[in-house]
């Protein structure tokens, strides 16, 4: 009670505080002058009477201390001083303090971005009601389409009837919703506008999608159940940001109608503008149409199909158990697949009972992007992170030399009686404000940072939605740079404190402080140890990124990039049937070739490194069929007469897809080396047969081996791996399926990418392709357009980005450091003039004196390779699937790395050793 | 350091309660008249600069042990006044009873002989 009342007391008159420092001057006035008077009255002289009250007093001003500390908030108040102080003496001195806080800038500046993507990618939940109760089906993300009675390791997506199995089963889920794995992609059309179709990115949910996620209609209303059943109008809720930026939020939009496929679609509602969906996606959908929708408005019936392609997220009722969900739902699998048992071939059937599933905390949705960008964000913050240390001992050090001009001060200071606790306060009040000013400019940097890496790596496709990660900075990032620039304050503040506090009284009465200048400059090597050491941690990284990224862009890819034109396509948002396909193909190829400069046209599914891939089981002939654990998988490709040579993919036995290949012909495939190699060991392929089990009735005699093509990367992932195996089928000839119907999904016929051949010197501007494709169907809409080679540099935006990243800060950390290396060597040189004055005049050379300069410098460097080659060989290890391959302890780049430190420090160092080499020996011995 | 800081500790206890028990005999007085008392009473014994009152003063005062205003001295020189408060009274009750008690405590353990101690 007391210490509170005086708390309070303390608070008030911390607010009065003139008035009691008034109070206590009239107080000691009034008190000296009674004793003086009674002084007087014992009959001493006036002067002596004043002195004599004086010294009975005391200290005054030691009183007056004593008295404040008592009276008010002494730890606020001192604070306000240093702060004040502190922005006076950096006022005085602006180089210092712009540098500083520019360095700081930049070092938070790179933490803080990174956090930014850190806290969006990895950390967030969805925006949507308690994220915390919502939990998903499956560790892995998967996409598509995948088997659907056995999944290699989980069941991570299921089939619709697998989902209502769960859905009317699973008490302990208050909501169980299910949305299509991947995405759909919708020609989209205002009906009764005239305007050409534009495809948008949309995904089918089931009824209770928004219900579950708990997410309210920003106009109109969200999907129910009741819009999910079979023969339901179809409906759509559009997202807030193409209602907002395609149409103005037009408030008719609700309860339009929109042509989606050229199927007419009514919109009831926008969704909120924080929603994104159920994942992070570099372009978000835009429109959440019902599953049931489906077959109306793609033609594609993947509601009565076996094969898994829905995604699960539930909101478990409260106080529910996952684990025993869990269980739950293992026993509802096994019982599911049981009752299938007929529809299973003998593998699935051998593999039942490893058949399982995982629960997974949902809240932050389907973990797609946290699993691609995860590591590589980690190498990021660690990137920054040791920026971040390089910066902090970049500014310790000058923060020393700026303490060493101080020293007579402080010592000052001390002598008069100052504490030293208290001057470390000043010192690290100080610092701190560096490291706030210094964050706050951070902000700055990491705002336009955050956008740039963004805009690197998540293009922004016109039209559509970009990646939903604001650079803006959230609270939580806001927070986070406050915390690192307190840190930082704290971190580069604490050495210079920590001399401070040593600093000897005695020494402001000495002349010169030449004695203990010596002990000054320890703290300073160790920090330029430091800097050296993370230097070469960051130049490591940085070559071993780079040289990852040069055998990423040199490998050899087996097509030919140069004078090759990549435009995509898609026929079916233009509402194309399969019968229509083969005349659009001639009829586009035709109009293309006749473009002044285009030498050959050429169509197929996916272009080399176009991002795109198609997969399946394989069934060599003559082999028995594959078993349940056989890795049988190989990619595929549907191609037009004539692709080999626009890719320059060349063909090194037998021949490639030709015209003579029809509907009507024998089905035929060419294969690539690593095909061969995998299903006709010490064969020769030419002639061999293979089918796809499921897809022709069991047959192995279903496609022939016409030609072998050289090796390529198509796929745009697996670099670190050899090349797959890889098939290409022709465009014209359909598949025959188990059921005896032809492809019931014709959609690998919808041919996604035209290459064009351009002659030597000829370069046909894209707006004149564009014209030949409209000049066949204005409807058709052009997804995309790039160069061969711009779509192959695409793939490496990730990859590049991060090693460009590494050596700025790489190049940046080198420059502090030799900065760094220069104060101190200048330094040490300056206080050896003397010395090596005395070496000079007993015979030295000064070529001598120079090294033993050049020697301080290197001594360092070498304290900092030591430290830093363990350092930076652990870097290399946690970079790891970063490159590709390459060895991460690769002596070539560690070497280049330590050289480049040494010859930056033989730079460091020359100046300062030029200097002692001039010293006049009578000149130095002068000035003992 | 440390142990330096506990002395003056000590010494302000004591110090706050001779100014208490000051107050309590002789009324509201001045700082400089609560110093003379001090110095009267304890003689030499007690070599303390005068100027420590004043911290001492002021945090009897935000403990509400005693308050002050300013007013007028004998030979009308303004001076500031501090009187006791009923709550300054208690504990200057409280805390003699705690002193005459270590007091007597004390004095029993240094009356003590060794023979009384076995």
């Amino acid at each position: 009670m007391k210490k509170l009342r005086r708390f309070i007391k303390r608070l008030t008159s911390w607010a009065t505080t003139p008035r009691d420092e008034e109070r206590l001057r009239a107080e000691i006035e009034e008190h000296l002058g009674f004793q003086i008077e009674d002084n007087l009255r014992a009959g001493l002289s006036p002067q002596e009477a004043r002195r004599q009250a004086v010294l009975k007093f005391g200290a005054v001003e030691a009183v007056k201390e004593d008295y404040r500390d008592r009276r008010g908030m002494p730890l606020m108040e001192s604070l306000v001083q240093d702060t004040r102080y502190s922005l006076r003496r950096l006022r005085k001195s602006p180089a210092f303090t712009v540098t500083v806080v520019l360095t700081l800038a930049l070092g938070i500046g790179a933490t803080t971005s990174i956090f930014t993507l850190v806290h969006a990618v990895l950390l967030k939940s969805l925006a949507v009601a308690n994220p915390s109760e919502l939990y998903r089906l499956g560790k892995q993300a998967r996409c598509c389409y995948w088997p659907a009675y056995s999944q290699d390791k989980e069941f991570s997506i299921v089939s619709y009837d697998l989902y209502k199995q769960f859905r009317d089963n699973t008490p302990g889920f208050a909501e169980l919703a299910a949305f299509q794995a991947g995405g759909a992609l919708f020609g989209v059309r205002r009906t009764g506008a005239r305007e050409s179709a534009q495809s948008i990115p949309g995904e089918f949910v089931s009824g209770n999608y928004f219900n579950m996620f708990g997410v309210r209609a920003y106009a109109g209303r969200m999907l129910a159940p009741s819009d999910d059943r079979a023969g339901a109008p179809p409906v759509a809720v559009m997202s807030y940001r193409l209602w907002q930026q395609r149409y103005g939020s037009d408030p008719s939009v609700v309860g339009g109608v929109f042509n989606l496929d050229e199927k007419p679609v009514t919109v009831v509602g926008i969704a909120p503008p924080s929603f994104f969906g159920d994942q992070l996606r570099p372009v978000p959908p835009d429109f959440f149409l019902p599953l049931n929708a489906e077959l109306a408005v793609e033609g594609v019936d993947d509601l009565n199909q076996a094969e898994s392609w829905l995604d699960l997220i539930g909101r478990i009722r409260p106080g529910a158990k996952t684990a025993s969900i869990e269980a739950e739902m293992r026993v509802e699998l096994q019982q599911w697949l049981r009752s299938h048992w007929g529809d299973m071939d003998a593998n699935d059937r051998a593999r039942l009972p490893e058949q399982t599933l995982f629960l997974e905390p949902g809240g932050a949705g389907i973990s797609n992007m946290r699993d691609q960008y995860e590591h590589w964000l980690q190498v990021l913050m660690m990137v920054s992170g040791f920026v971040l240390l390089i910066v902090c001992a970049n500014v310790a050090n000058l923060m020393l030399v700026r303490g060493m001009e101080r020293r007579r001060q402080i010592s000052l200071s001390m002598a008069l009686g100052a504490r030293a606790g208290r001057l470390v306060q000043q010192a690290l009040t100080e610092s701190v404000l560096l490291g706030i000013v210094g964050g706050a400019a951070g902000l700055a940097i990491a705002f336009a940072g955050t956008r740039l890496i963004l805009d690197i790596v998540f293009p922004r496709i016109p039209g559509l939605g970009g990646v939903p990660i604001s650079a803006s900075p959230s609270t939580p990032v806001l927070v986070f740079t406050l915390a690192v620039s307190l840190l930082t304050g704290i971190a580069f503040g604490i050495a210079p404190a920590w001399v401070t506090a040593r600093v000897d009284p005695i020494e402001a009465l000495r002349g010169a402080s030449r004695s203990t200048a010596r002990a000054g400059s320890l703290p300073r090597k160790t920090l330029v140890v430091l800097q050296a050491a993370l230097s070469l941690v960051l130049l490591t990284a940085s070559g071993l990124l780079t040289a990852a990224l040069g055998n990423l862009e040199n490998q050899k890819f087996g097509f030919v990039q140069d004078g090759r034109m990549i435009v995509s396509i898609d026929a079916r948002l233009a509402g194309y049937h399969g019968d229509q396909l083969a005349a659009l193909y001639t009829r586009l190829q035709d109009s293309l070739s006749r473009v002044p400069g285009v030498s050959a046209v050429a169509l197929c599914l996916l272009s080399p490194q176009g991002g795109n891939n198609w997969g399946g089981t394989v069934w060599a002939d003559g082999h028995p069929p594959p078993g349940p654990r056989d890795d049988n998988f190989a990619f595929w490709d549907r191609v037009t007469p004539g692709f080999f040579d626009a890719v320059g993919n060349r063909i090194l036995r037998g021949r490639a897809i030709s015209e003579e290949d029809t509907a009507d012909s024998q089905h035929v495939v060419v294969i690539n080396e690593a095909f061969a190699r995998k299903f006709f060991r010490n064969e020769d392929p030419i002639g061999k047969y293979f089918g796809r089990p499921g897809v022709s009735a069991g047959s192995s005699h279903q496609y022939e081996v016409v030609g072998v093509a050289q090796d390529a990367r198509y796929l745009n992932f697996d670099f670190d791996k050899p090349i797959s195996p890889f098939f290409f089928l022709p465009a014209a000839q359909y598949d025959i399926f188990k059921t005896g119907a032809m492809d019931p999904d014709p959609g690998s016929h919808f041919l996604h990418d035209i290459v064009v051949v351009t002659r030597t010197g000829a370069n046909p501007s894209f707006a004149q392709l564009r014209q030949a494709i409209a000049s066949v169907d204005p409807n058709l809409p052009v997804v995309s357009m790039q160069s061969l080679r711009e779509q192959v540099a695409g793939q490496f935006g990730q990859q590049r980005l991060l090693a460009w990243l590494t050596s700025f800060f790489g190049a940046l950390s080198l420059i502090l450091a030799s900065i760094g290396l220069y104060g101190i060597t200048a330094y040490n040189a300056g206080r050896r003039t003397n010395e090596i004055g005395v070496r000079l005049a007993l015979g030295a050379t000064r070529a001598q004196a120079a090294s033993l300069i050049i020697q301080g410098a290197f001594v360092l460097v070498a304290v900092g390779l030591v430290l830093g080659i363990p350092l930076a060989l652990a870097a290399g290890r946690f970079l790891g699937s970063q490159l590709y391959g390459l060895n991460p302890y690769d002596p070539a780049v560690i070497l280049v790395a330590a050289m480049t430190l040494g010859c930056s420090a033989l730079a460091a160092a020359f100046a300062p050793a030029l200097r002692a080499s001039r010293i006049s020996p009578s000149a130095a011995l002068r000035t003992e | 350091m440390s142990e330096a800081k506990n002395k003056k500790d000590v010494l302000q206890g004591t110090l706050a309660l001779m100014a208490l028990k000051t107050l309590d005999v002789l009324g509201p007085l001045h700082g400089y008249g609560i110093a003379r008392r001090i110095e009267q009473i304890s003689g030499d014994l007690l070599s303390v600069n005068q100027g420590t009152l004043y911290p001492v003063l002021l945090k009897l005062e935000q403990e509400g042990s005693i308050a002050s205003e300013w007013g007028a001295s004998q030979n009308n020189r303004k001076a500031r006044f501090y009187r006791l408060t009923r709550a300054g009274r208690k504990q200057l009750q409280a805390e003699t009873r705690d002193w005459e008690q270590t007091a007597a405590i004390i004095g029993r353990f240094f009356a003590a002989k060794a023979e009384e101690l076995k």
